[in-house]
């Protein structure tokens, strides 16, 4: 049958017999079997083992490092699905979609299942056994390495991987340990230390009558988004609490503000200044706050903040009246105020406001200090990847373990890290997939996935009290070949320092000492194996300790005017950062790829987004390939018209664009990590990731944007739902 | 009550008896090699298994409750493969087979700690979702029917057999044929239902 008799009924036809055989293909058996398939037995289970009925395990999520405890529903020796643990002060029983697709992460078929070594023909499988050799030869105790000749580069770390890494270094007479993170909130807890005294304080969201978010995706991509929802939920309830968002590209939590303002990008500083000199107006906030702030925000009264800004006096005057009228009221920021050269006064302008409407004690507290600090995260910065990168290029590093992050693929193309890397003899990258970064090392090693492995972690964002999380395995390993990150560890400092180590067979038996160890902080009166037993079935132990109380210091602010966009670069350019893939880690799992991104809907892809006025301007239609031109380099990416977004703003999602991380990440989408300009904060010397500024070109190609949403985005010119912008409101209503 | 309405009564009273299942556990599907009408083997292949079960010795000659080594069957989807400290249970303690060459068998698996690895019989395609707790719960123990014949109608009179061989269809035809008999509802009741008809309850 050629095409041209081919009518519409046979096409048909053959969709329907070839569809049926893809599916009997694709599903497992079909028919009734005998003698097939093979079922074992259990030779001596524990009582409570009954097949085909789950067994729920605690552990702890470990896709962020937010520390939700979760349960496992695990059948038959194999896990299915994750819940939240209700044990869980974090977590309190609840779970996200990142948190979900935990599962898949376990169950990825592109997991890296034997070690590999790079020989000539470039990295090679290689045996346990000879990997042991090359790690024994080199960091064994004849290792000649000291001090800072050796490097651990990890993402956050924390719990008793954090104690195990430290100690290996240490037997080296290096703390060298590098904390990399491609999101790093450093300048915003810099400033944060800098006004209350604490980097991350305690955000009382239940008990705010208003948030003021400064472009912080609590709800999204924040520090804590399961806890944050929990507490919004609370918040929301009678009397319901009022949220408004201020940023440039509307995130998760901008969608469910009850006003969302697209503000210029690097002016929220001066927006918060602005609304400062309103409240300081009244005694009641005037009253202690030194002559310097009160000289600072006279300048920028409504009308001169409206300009810079983008944001109608209007709208100035009711946030600071609806802060007025609504106490305590809760500000916070978020990576669009520190992503700037001067992102530290940005973040500690919105601070001020904080000190100003006297939300300390209120709906801001200091977290309970923590019994074990060796126990709590390390939390990353961009600084200290540019140093480490320094160090390499300059031939000083010698050897370098990497664990938990990506630095290949997140570092921007100023900081040539892969570069630097060939001047490092010897690299071990401790991987569960094949990342950017693992295939430039010497020595890869797989991991157990997070399901698998033991460990404990301590969340950066402790809200109730203090709480050890403990991850257990869920099920038996999948791989043989793959060991846990503990594990490897252990067996070197069994070599190194075999007086202190050589007792521990294992990780888990190192965790259960150490944790048993401690017993007495917890206050447990029980024996030691029903102290680890409880722990292990809990997922966790708690220890009951009390906020603290914050400081207020109101230092001598200089606020920048934030330079005008070129002719040649005429966008400001937002990285906007996707709840689900992060800074790309999480690209390798397809549920995660196949969910719609929240704002746009977009799937399994790239894209630039852009106002649609803007847009008209331009001629661009949705699909139409733009080239994104900074100083640094170019991407090309679909245009998607946002009506979320600033109009002089286009933003483009972080994550995608991966060369080397599976086959579901490799080759989709874009990487703009490496189009962001070499601009950094002033005073913390992080990479400031929203001040580049970019050009659009067309370049005349067309795709069509896989979506979720239908053809009814802009309404189809109907007013299917009214809206109203905020400026023709009639605010005064409101107030 | 006068004549005619005792007649009538007699005829609801037969009607309502004659509603029930008379089962047929026991009768093989069909001949080797014969199809039932939707298509079905009648009856599966011989299944070779590593030990030769002999369940005609322990259900036919020691009239042990088929539940008591299938144990999940009242309490889950699946009825279970005994586990193997359950053999070991009795087989410990029964002095006078244990040169037998198949207990020689049981005890080797025992003492290497490995599972048996026994072939699927009754092995559904994977979209369908059977539930042994829901047949066995409504005809064992709210019917109070006989073991034997609960566990039947599916698997043919497995006392009467060595290791287990499939002599039902199992095929769709063939669960809804029961399921659109009338079932008492309870011992002794006279209030009958069917089984339910949802796509969903099995195809989920």
């Amino acid at each position: 049958m050629t095409m041209s008799n081919l009518d519409r009924r046979d096409f048909l036809k053959v969709l329907g017999i070839s569809g049926a055989a893809a599916t009997l293909a694709g599903c497992g058996h079909t028919s009734i079997e005998s003698g097939v398939e093979e079922v074992m037995s259990y030779v001596h289970p524990q009582d409570f083992v009954v097949p085909g009925i789950g067994v729920f395990y605690a552990s702890t999520c470990a896709q962020c490092g937010s520390g939700c405890g979760i349960m496992g529903k695990v059948r038959e020796g194999r896990v299915l699905k994750l819940e939240g643990n209700p044990e869980s002060g974090i977590s309190g029983g609840k779970i996200c979609g990142l948190g979900q697709a935990g599962v898949q992460a376990h169950y990825n078929p592109d997991r890296l299942r034997t070690p590999m070594y790079k020989g000539e023909g470039g990295l090679t499988p290689v045996s346990w056994e000879t990997a042991h050799q090359i790690l024994e030869q080199r960091l064994g105790p004849n290792s000649p390495l000291k001090g800072e000749e050796i490097a651990f580069l990890t993402g956050g770390v924390s719990g008793h991987q954090r104690v195990l890494l430290e100690n290996f270094l240490e037997t080296f007479d290096s703390t060298h340990h590098v904390t990399y993170d491609a999101l790093s909130t450093a300048t915003g807890r810099a400033a944060s230390k800098a006004i209350l005294g604490a980097e991350q304080p305690l955000w009382n969201i239940h008990k705010a009558r208003l948030i003021l978010s400064f472009g912080n995706d609590f709800l999204g991509s924040g520090v804590s988004p399961v806890y944050m929802a929990r507490q919004y939920a609370l918040f929301r309830k009678a009397p319901r609490g009022t949220l408004i968002q201020i940023e440039p590209r509307m995130t998760l939590t901008g969608g469910n503000a009850d006003r969302w303002y697209p503000i210029k990008p690097g002016t929220e500083g001066i927006l918060a200044l602005g609304i400062a000199h309103d409240l300081l107006q009244h005694e009641e906030f005037s009253r202690g706050v030194p002559q310097e702030i009160l000289d600072l925000v006279k300048n920028y009264d409504r009308d001169a903040v409206s300009d810079i800004t983008g944001i109608g006096s209007d709208a100035v005057r009711l946030i600071a009246a609806q802060l007025w009228n609504n106490t305590p009221s809760l500000v916070i920021a978020g990576p669009s105020v520190e992503g700037h050269s001067y992102g530290f006064s940005n973040a500690a302008a919105v601070q001020l406001l904080n000190v100003i409407l006297g939300n300390r004690g209120q709906t801001m507290e200091g977290q309970a200090e923590h019994p074990f600090p060796q126990l709590t995260p390390t939390l990353g910065s961009y600084h200290a990847l540019a140093d480490l990168n320094q160090k390499m290029a300059a031939g000083k590093t010698q050897a370098l373990l990497v664990y938990g992050t990506n630095p290949v693929f997140t570092a921007p193309s100023h900081l040539p890290f892969a570069e630097s890397l060939s001047n490092v003899p010897f690299k071990v990258a401790f991987v569960t997939h094949m990342d950017e970064t693992a295939g430039h090392c010497d020595l890869v090693l797989p991991l157990l996935s997070a399901l698998e492995d033991f460990g404990t972690h301590v969340a950066e964002y402790q809200p109730d009290g203090v709480e050890v999380m403990l991850q257990q395995p869920l099920m038996e390993k999948l791989y043989p070949e793959s060991k846990g990150y503990g594990d490897i560890l252990l067996e070197i400092l069994k070599k190194r320092k075999p007086e202190a180590y050589a007792a521990f067979p294992d990780y888990y038996s190192y965790l259960k000492t150490a944790m048993v160890k401690a017993k007495p902080v917890f206050k447990v009166s029980d024996s030691d194996d029903h102290f680890w037993e409880d722990a292990l079935r809990n997922g966790l132990v708690k220890w009951d300790g009390k906020p603290t109380s914050l400081e207020a210091r109101l230092p001598a602010l200089t606020m920048p005017k934030p330079a005008e966009l070129t002719t040649d670069y005429p966008f400001y350019f937002v990285p906007s950062i996707r709840p689900d893939m992060r800074d790309g880690r999480h690209a390798y799992l397809p549920w995660l790829q196949e969910s719609p991104e929240t704002m746009t809907t977009v799937v399994w892809d790239s894209w630039v987004e852009i106002h649609p006025k803007t847009a008209e301007a331009m001629q661009i239609k949705e699909g139409d390939i733009l080239q994104i031109q900074s100083a640094t380099g170019s991407v090309r990416a679909k245009a998607y018209l946002f009506p979320g977004i600033q109009p002089d703003t286009v933003s483009m999602p972080l994550g995608q664009g991966h060369t080397q991380l599976g086959r579901f990440a490799t080759g989709v989408g874009v990487n703009p990590y490496k189009i962001l300009d070499p601009i950094f904060d002033d005073h913390t010397g992080e990479l400031a990731m929203h001040a580049t500024r970019v050009a659009l070109r067309k370049t005349g190609e067309h795709q069509v944007v896989v979506k979720d949403e239908g053809p009814t985005t802009f309404q189809n010119g109907q007013k299917l739902v009214a809206t109203l912008s905020a400026d023709q409101a009639k605010l005064s209503k409101e107030i | 009550m006068n004549y005619g309405k005792r007649i009538f009564l007699w005829i609801v009273l037969f009607w309502i008896g004659s509603a029930q299942v008379f089962a047929e556990p026991f009768v093989q599907g069909g001949p080797i090699g014969s199809q039932t009408s939707d298509g079905y083997d009648a009856l599966g292949p011989v299944v070779e298994q590593p030990i030769e079960f002999p369940h005609n010795t322990h259900a036919g000659r020691m009239q042990i409750n088929c539940m008591y080594c299938h144990t999940y069957a009242r309490r889950s989807n699946v009825s279970g493969i005994p586990r193997l400290d359950k053999c070991m249970g009795c087989h410990n303690l029964i002095e006078g087979v244990k040169d037998r060459p198949r207990i020689k068998k049981l005890f080797e698996y025992w003492e290497n700690k490995q599972p048996i690895p026994w072939k699927k019989v009754h092995d559904l395609p994977d979209f369908v979702r059977f539930n042994h707790e829901r047949h066995i719960q409504r005809f064992y123990f709210q019917e109070k029917r006989p073991v034997r014949e609960v566990c039947g109608y599916c698997h043919g009179d497995i006392a009467s057999m060595t290791t287990a061989r499939r002599v039902k269809a199992l095929s769709m035809g063939w669960c809804v044929s029961c399921h659109q008999k009338d079932h008492l509802e309870k011992a002794g009741s006279t209030v009958t239902s069917h089984g339910p008809n949802d796509c969903w309850l099995c195809h989920k």
